[in-house]
């Protein structure tokens, strides 16, 4: 059977391709619905695939040389000539979960882009194809290769609209995640000068066994740089609020549930199988990529804060989020990738889910502005109540996947620091998606602080779409949200010993933390809605000292591509530093 | 020679990224990121290269004969046909943008404005 399932692997990226293809041929032909058709079935299909291909690639990982090009078929067995896909539990369950977001994102947009034939479906698929190469591969050119083809359809599919902003959204996005492909394309060279080949395991066990080399701590900076830039880890995040704010919302459901954590994913796995034997780039991992996670989720957490275009305030959440995720991957022990994967799966369903509702709100009433739609959301109140349950859910609610994930990030932990980026990420965010709920649907009133000055624009997107199939989407990702993680308690803990077999001692109180991150997340919004408008003068002093640092924050945020790429070289420059001071 | 190359690739990455950070203009800085690219181009070529050494082709030589790295070349066509794809899309939206807005002027195109 384990033989059969290695023989199958290709066919994960291959049915997506094929049927895109075929689309894109027949795109003429079809019944008006038949692209949202095959595109569902197909995701479908692939998250049974992948499910089943994880529970094989339980007891180790399930390879497949290309064209039989095994190491060893030219008898000089220390040359590896071909590319592999290796799959092993944790990447095939990220595979299963893609399709099951692009299911949601595809019954979602049913009829939404009847206009443009399949052309939509056709580079979605792309893009799921894309992902689950990009999981399953142990070639670092392939990875590459993935890599690119993600990010172009990605690019694609942003500036899709041909709207202004989502046009300039969409140059950002692709010139700052063009310019970090080609330093990881640097990157790679610099490893392969140095080893001789492009297969993670072949090029993990070199790299143990050699002394320390700057020319490979370079090249994993390059790679870092790259990887981080798609996972929006500040410096490199800049990007990400322009293209999901812009882009459509469909869209945006899978750039923030999947893309940018997949980047995470990556650097994962390659830091677990290539670099785990490197002394210097680990200690960069332990200390620098910590003190990154620390800054993401806290600056995002204030970002989400200060937001009043709605998708906007959840890109930044995102961006919080991913600097948690990054604090797990950053331990690089079986305790910390078991909670990556939980959180990766928590968070891309509610946050698939919010995007969704912020994407009804969008269809129903032509506006995304927190403020503009003060009190309009009653007649779509069911949307409202999912709202406020995956704001709670974001916020640290004691139940259900993102929680158990949380708890095991932190008994990954590394003191206080991460403690308080954990609290601070965790109860701003939440605070920020209760507060705009509460505002919409349940007309809180409470004068508008920081949010006031905010960017936010005008948009609209394709109305005539049935109410009850935009809700069924977020319906089922937020139930399966809310489903107890000890049914796959004994699978995950498997499947993360499978990439990293390390354990270290697990911190402590954790319950406590839970209960102060959920009693922030419900003081924040409750305090702000309840405040009057600042009349006496010691009022106003205390709320323009307040806004100083969200004011500073926006002026970073600037919008202009060209600041983007300074701080992407600051970034580069940090990691750089940070890899000679350990 | 190869200190050379090493050296060319540094620059050319080095100075595309200067003229990205000071450009004015979207095709402008189209073009230096082509130009970043171009360093990586350099760089591959330079690591697979040996003097004195044919190019992999061994139809009419023995397996053996000296060859530079097949492997690089690859990955450089593969760079190649990414670089296409994505100077052709950028291009493609900045006449969009220049429809639409009217201006390439980097300083002036965010896509969100805060409200004042």
């Amino acid at each position: 059977m384990t033989a059969l399932a290695s023989q199958l692997v290709p066919m994960a990226v291959l049915l997506p391709l094929g049927v895109a293809f075929l689309l894109l041929a027949l795109a003429h032909w079809l019944p008006p619905r038949g692209a949202d058709a095959i595109a569902v079935i197909i995701s479908l299909l692939l998250i049974v695939f992948c499910g089943w291909l994880a529970s094989k690639a339980l007891h180790g990982p399930l390879v497949q040389w290309f064209g039989a090009w095994a190491p060893g078929v030219d008898r000089q067995s220390n040359v590896v000539l071909g590319i592999a896909f290796s799959v092993d539990a944790v990447s095939a369950t990220m595979g299963a979960f893609c399709a099951l977001v692009f299911a949601g994102s595809f019954v979602f947009a049913w009829g939404y882009f009847d206009k443009v034939h399949a052309h939509f479906h056709v580079l979605m698929l792309l893009f799921l194809a894309a992902m689950i190469g990009f999981c399953f591969t142990r070639d670092l050119f392939d990875l590459f290769v993935w890599f690119e083809l993600m990010s172009v359809a990605a690019f694609a599919l942003t500036a899709y609209p041909l709207g202004k902003s989502s046009l300039e959204g969409a140059f950002n996005f692709t010139v700052t995640n063009a310019l970090g492909s080609y330093l990881m394309l640097t990157g790679i060279a610099l490893l392969y000068a140095r080893t001789g080949t492009l297969d993670f395991v072949t090029m993990g066990r070199i790299i143990a066994h050699q002394a320390p080399d700057p020319v490979i701590a370079g090249g994993f900076c390059l790679i870092a740089t790259a990887l981080l830039t798609k996972a929006a880890i500040v410096p490199f995040h800049m990007w990400l609020s322009d293209a999901h704010a812009v882009a459509p919302s469909p869209v945006s459901v899978i750039f923030s549930g999947l893309m940018v954590g997949l980047g995470l994913f990556g650097l994962l796995k390659l830091i677990a199988i290539v670099f785990i034997g490197d002394a210097q780039v680990m200690a960069l991992v332990h200390i620098g990529l910590l003190w990154l996670g620390v800054a993401t989720a806290i600056v995002g957490g204030l970002m989400a804060w200060a937001q009043r275009h709605l998708k906007r305030l959840l890109a930044f959440s995102t961006i919080s989020h991913l600097g948690i995720m990054l604090l797990a991957v950053a331990a690089v022990d079986s305790k910390g990738v078991e909670g990556f994967l939980l959180y990766f799966v928590g968070h891309g369903l509610v946050k698939g889910t919010l995007f969704m509702v912020a994407g009804i709100l969008l269809a129903r009433f032509n506006s995304i502005d927190e403020l503009e739609l003060y009190g309009k959301g009653k007649r779509v109140w069911p949307a409202g109540v999912v709202m406020i349950l995956a704001g709670l859910l974001l916020g640290g609610l004691p139940w259900g996947v993102m929680h158990d994930a949380t708890d095991f990030v932190h008994k990954a932990g590394h003191g206080i620091a991460s403690v308080i980026a954990m609290v601070a990420g965790t109860s701003l965010t939440g605070a920020a998606v209760l507060r705009a709920a509460l505002r919409i649907f349940l007309r809180s009133s409470g004068v508008p602080g920081v949010e006031f000055a905010a960017p936010t624009e005008r948009e609209r997107e394709q109305r005539d779409r049935p109410l009850w199939l935009m809700l069924l989407p977020c319906v089922v990702l937020l139930a399966i949200a809310l489903l107890p993680p000890s049914l796959v308690e004994s699978f995950t803990h498997h499947a993360a010993e499978g990439l990293v077999s390390a354990t270290s001692p697990s911190a402590g109180g954790g319950t406590l933390i839970a209960a102060i991150t959920f009693a922030l997340t419900i003081a924040i919004p409750a305090v702000s809605l309840l405040r009057k408008r600042a009349t006496r003068r010691l009022a106003r002093v205390v709320s323009d000292i307040e806004k100083a640092p969200f004011r500073a924050l926006q002026t970073l945020h600037s919008g202009r591509v060209t600041d983007y790429v300074v701080w992407m070289m600051v970034g580069l420059a940090t990691l750089a530093a940070l890899m000679q001071l350990r | 020679m190869t200190v050379l190359a090493w050296c060319v690739a540094a620059w050319l990455l080095g100075m595309g990224v200067y003229g990205m950070v000071t450009s004015r203009n979207y095709v402008h800085l189209i073009g230096c990121l082509s130009v970043c690219q171009s360093g990586t181009y350099v760089l591959l070529l330079g690591i697979g290269f040996r003097w004195g050494a044919g190019p992999p082709i061994f139809y009419n030589h023995p397996p053996g004969t000296p060859a530079v790295d097949p492997v690089v070349q690859a990955l450089v066509l593969t760079d190649i046909v990414v670089g296409a794809a994505m100077t052709a899309l950028l291009l493609a939206i900045a006449l969009q943008v220049h429809k639409r807005r009217g201006t390439l002027d980097t300083q002036h195109l965010r896509p969100l404005r805060p409200t004042e």
